[in-house]
């Protein structure tokens, strides 16, 4: 048996005043009430018998101020919550995990509850039990981890913590809430750790860790438990419902602008076949819908083409009644296609002119031609410092210093960095070729990058070539016999292409001759469009990014922009607004995307921006409850949270107390009445 | 208190009705007037009681000349004498009897008032009396006609006045001075007093009266109706008595009460007293005509 004050000790106070008071009230209202009788002789004869019993007859008198007394006693009792602990917990500290990430909204357990809210209960019942020598931590992780209380022994304080916590739309991730419980329980110490003679830092606290999840994260291996006792308390079925959007976008089709194609992956992540519709609106109106069957680990794609040249916001919508709301809904926008600035320095290239004035290019494109020359003047090194400019080809030439944009070199390498040639870079960080020039046979192509969409290139002919070694990171495009042709490397958040041939040549007589005749395909001028759209970010410009509930959206407004608004609309309409302020150049990082939907970034009116925010992860819409966990190499197996419920007796108490106040009725109604 | 009218204390029918009744004497007892019952005295009635010798003085007219001739010896033929009958009703006026509905006091009245014309009705000689001071100014009443002075008298006597609080045997001490003749004394009382009944009962009978006790009870004494934590008053002393009022303590008191009546009645009974008990909520005709001719009070 154990005790649990539920008041405070001013409170206490209050309550012993209240036997105080109903003795003091007692003994006020013996104040009798004066009756004439004729004569209190036989009343005195009768009185006179009852002494002879005085003890009992006491007690009778006395008997309202008993149960009075009793009910009290009982009801403060009762207030100091006795209770039999079922199982008594191993440690003195323990810090709760809960997993607060999308898939903790599933309801599947039972009787429509969340499994979040299941957890909360289970913690509360925790936070109840603990004794007053006991301390708690809670700590909630999605894809970041929170510790909404640190170690305290204040079950009140606790219980507030636990109540104001919310579930999220984002990814699960556990490490960082495993570190935040480590490091009471497993101080470091002051130096290596094979030292004897060292000490460490501060005395060890075990505690038990209580992870409240559905056990839908990797693997953590990063971890060691150390001094943690972990109890996996699995919440959720093993046989879940649930069909959901793993992916969704919306393009134009750029040789049809006003077309836009919707493509959506809709998977079974449960264990029940499903059949459902999916509804496709825009901006709020119904497009399209199409119907899916799937049994469950299957998936299915699904499209759709509908008309708009504005800037459109789509939803794809399951109509099915699952587990897991939250991805039965996906969010897509298109944006106008927007113009993009491409500076070509060249010492003449009219195959690349022509390429970049074609009808579908000059929409989306504004280029500006300049001689290399242009590179030694002030007016690049601002041009090239500012990134005003979204792509720059640099035809047969380099600069010194690569601009803070996209570049595309034809038939020249980027320049090795100044600074970074000083230092010992390794070789294979930097931009050489590999071999002299030759003449070249395309043997490879990678179709499936957006760069390389719509191209049909073994038909080439290229007269002289050089292989291209690249640096780490970098994507081989076009493949060659003697080596990468057209390679993709990554720069600062930029991205670099070289093509190994140029398309022009300069003979030694200084004459200009065609290196190849791709300028006379049909594939140059789509390849020069697959470069304006992906490299220089007109296609970025169509369709809006998705991203991850919770993530970090930064967007990069044009310069004169100053004022901004965030626009948000989901699938219940309701729409809600926050006001931005760019940065100094430009760029605005939105941090409030916790919620699916759309977002448009609007300026004055006008579209300056958008992107959507869906939940598009298989491993929360998997939500089939793991039977164990793997934290540090050790597998912890699931328990049901519900073993250490104590047993409590202030119910049986206070049905006690209405028995003591009906019987002090009844007395009192009897002598009275 | 209710006003005490003279019709209330005796209706007509009533009146009428006592007319045909009789006080009973148990004893025989010596009148100072003619009257019509037999006393123990030898008189001139018609109803021949002894003979004894002559002696000097005796009224000639009583010899009873045939056995004179016969005899030759002087003879006086005695009859027995016809007197009336003292008839005393006490009425005890302590503060006690002014309680219930309608006061025992007003009950006591009205059987005093239908026993004493009864009496007055037979000629005999009523004395309505009541305990304490009023007493002293008791007229002494004869005769039907003087039925309107004993009410005058009862509706003058009032409980609460100065001095009326005397205890039962200083009521009867004071009445057995004043008295001196026999006769029959009933008491009307309630008995609560808290230095006994007993003494006042004994004194009448050394006055060797024929002792008739009415004890007057209301019903609110017997079942009271009272619960709760009281303080309880006496009417009479101011006397004060704390008391929670429960069914173990009203049960505790009806047994009292039954014990009290009994007590009672065995000290009656022991002493040849007549002891009637009376619900106050009983109507006085009832009492009289009933009553008190079952237990031969009348007849």
């Amino acid at each position: 048996m154990n005790w649990i004050s539920t008041l405070l000790p001013w409170q206490w106070a209050v309550l012993g005043l209240v036997p105080i008071g109903i003795i003091l009230l007692y003994f006020l209202k013996l104040r009798r009430e004066p009756v004439q009788v004729p004569s209190t002789y036989l009343w005195s004869k009768t009185i006179e018998d009852l002494h002879v019993n005085s003890l009992l007859q006491r007690l009778r008198r006395s008997l309202l101020l008993f149960l009075q007394l009793l009910a009290v006693a009982i009801a403060a009792i009762a207030l100091l919550r006795p209770g039999v602990r079922g199982e008594s917990s191993g440690q003195e500290r323990t810090v709760f995990l809960l997993d607060s990430s999308a898939s903790m909204r599933a309801t599947d357990i039972d009787d429509g509850k969340s499994r979040f809210e299941i957890a909360k209960k289970l913690i509360a019942q925790e936070i109840d039990q603990m004794s007053d020598d006991q301390s708690a931590m809670l700590i909630t992780f999605s894809d970041r981890s929170n510790t909404v209380q640190s170690f305290t022994s204040d079950r009140r304080r606790l219980r507030d913590a636990l109540d104001k916590i919310e579930v999220t739309n984002f990814p699960t991730d556990i490490l960082g809430a495993l570190k935040a419980a480590d490091g009471l329980a497993n101080p470091r110490r002051t130096s290596e750790v094979g030292n004897m003679n060292d000490v460490q830092v501060a005395g060890a606290m075990p505690a038990d860790l209580k992870i409240y999840s559905d056990g839908g994260f990797q693997p953590v291996t990063e971890f060691s438990l150390g001094n943690l006792v972990p109890t996996y308390v699995s919440i959720g079925s093993k046989t879940p419902k649930n069909l959901a959007i793993t992916a969704f976008s919306a393009d134009r089709n750029l040789e049809t602008p006003g077309e836009v194609q919707a493509f959506a992956t809709v998977a079974n992540l449960g264990s029940q076949p499903i059949e459902a519709t999916a509804t496709l609106m825009m901006d709020g109106q119904f497009m399209d819908a199409s119907s899916v069957s799937l049994e469950p680990g299957d998936q299915t794609g699904l499209s759709f083409a509908i008309e708009s040249d504005e800037a459109v916001e789509l939803s794809l919508q399951l109509d099915v009644d699952d587990d897991l709301e939250a991805d039965n809904v996906a969010f897509a926008g298109l944006a106008p296609l927007r113009n993009v600035n491409v500076l070509v320095v060249t010492e003449g290239n009219t195959p690349l002119e022509l390429g970049l004035q074609t009808s579908q290019s000059s929409k989306i494109c504004t280029s500006e031609f300049v001689s290399p020359d242009y590179l030694q003047t002030d007016g690049y090194a601002s041009r090239a410092e500012s990134g005003t400019d979204d792509l720059m080809i640099f035809d047969r030439c380099a600069p010194d210093n690569m601009p803070a944009t996209n570049t595309f070199f034809i038939g020249s390498l980027p320049k090795p960095n100044a600074t970074l040639a000083s230092t010992d870079t390794p070789v294979n960080d930097q931009w050489s070729w590999a071999t002299e020039d030759s003449g070249v046979v395309l043997i490879d192509v990678d179709r499936t990058h957006p760069m390389m969409r719509y191209l049909e290139l073994f038909s080439l002919l290229i007269f002289q070539g050089r292989a291209i070694n690249a640096p780490a990171g970098s994507t081989e495009l076009i493949g060659a016999d003697v080596g990468p042709m057209l390679v993709l490397a990554p720069r600062d958040g930029f991205q670099d292409m070289v093509l190994g041939f140029p398309i022009i040549r300069t003979d030694q007589d200084g004459n200009f001759g065609t290196n190849t005749n791709w300028y006379a395909e049909r594939s140059w001028p789509v390849f020069l469009l697959n470069v304006l759209r992906y490299l220089a970010g007109a296609a970025e410009a169509s369709g809006s990014p998705s991203y991850q509930p919770g993530q970090t959206v930064q967007v990069r407004l044009e310069n004169t922009v100053t004022d901004a608004v965030l626009v948000r609309s989901n699938e219940k309409n309701d729409a809600a607004s926050t006001r931005l302020t760019p940065g100094p150049n430009g760029t605005i990082d939105i941090v409030n995307t916790g919620d699916p939907g759309n977002y448009q970034i609007k300026s004055g009116g006008r579209l300056a921006d958008s992107f959507a925010i869906n939940l598009f992860d298989p491993s929360e819409s998997t939500l089939a409850v793991a039977p164990d966990i793997e934290l540090g190499y050790e597998a912890v197996a699931s328990t049901t949270g519900k073993v250490e419920s104590r047993q409590e007796y202030w119910r049986l108490l206070l049905i006690a107390m209405l028995g003591v106040l009906a019987t002090e009725w009844w007395v009192y109604s009897r002598r009275v009445g | 208190m209710p006003k005490i009218e003279k019709q209330t204390l005796l209706s007509p029918e009533l009146l009428a009705r006592l007319e045909r009744l009789e006080l009973v004497s148990r004893k025989v007892f010596r009148g100072r007037m003619k009257g019509e019952r037999r006393s123990k005295r030898k008189g001139q009635s018609v109803e021949f009681a002894d003979f004894r010798n002559y002696v000097a003085g005796d009224d000639l007219r009583l010899i009873d000349w045939n056995l004179y001739a016969r005899l030759d010896q002087l003879f006086l033929k005695l009859f027995l004498e016809e007197e009336d009958l003292h008839f005393f009703a006490l009425i005890d006026v302590s503060e006690s009897m002014n309680f219930g509905d309608p006061t025992k006091l007003l009950v006591a009245k009205q059987l005093a008032a239908a026993l004493g014309y009864i009496g007055m009705c037979r000629a005999d000689r009523v004395s309505v009396t009541a305990l304490g001071p009023h007493g002293r100014r008791a007229p002494v009443l004869r005769g039907r006609s003087s039925l309107w002075k004993m009410l005058d008298y009862l509706d003058s006597v009032k409980p609460g006045d100065s001095g009326n609080n005397v205890s039962l045997h200083d009521g009867v001490k004071d009445f057995s001075l004043r008295t001196a003749g026999t006769g029959v004394a009933v008491l009307i009382s309630d008995l609560m007093d808290k230095s006994g009944y007993e003494s006042a009962l004994r004194m009448l009978i050394g006055r060797r009266m024929d002792v008739f006790v009415m004890h007057v009870l209301s019903p609110e004494e017997i079942d009271p109706p009272l619960r709760g934590d009281r303080k309880l008053i006496d009417i009479e002393d101011g006397d004060e008595a704390e008391i929670t009022i429960n069914a173990f303590v009203l049960e505790k008191y009806r047994e009292t009460v039954k014990q009290f009546i009994g007590t009672a009645k065995q000290f009656c009974n022991r002493r040849s007293i007549v002891y009637i008990p009376v619900r106050t909520d009983t109507p006085v005709e009832t009492i009289v005509t009933k009553y008190l001719r079952e237990r031969g009070v009348v007849r």
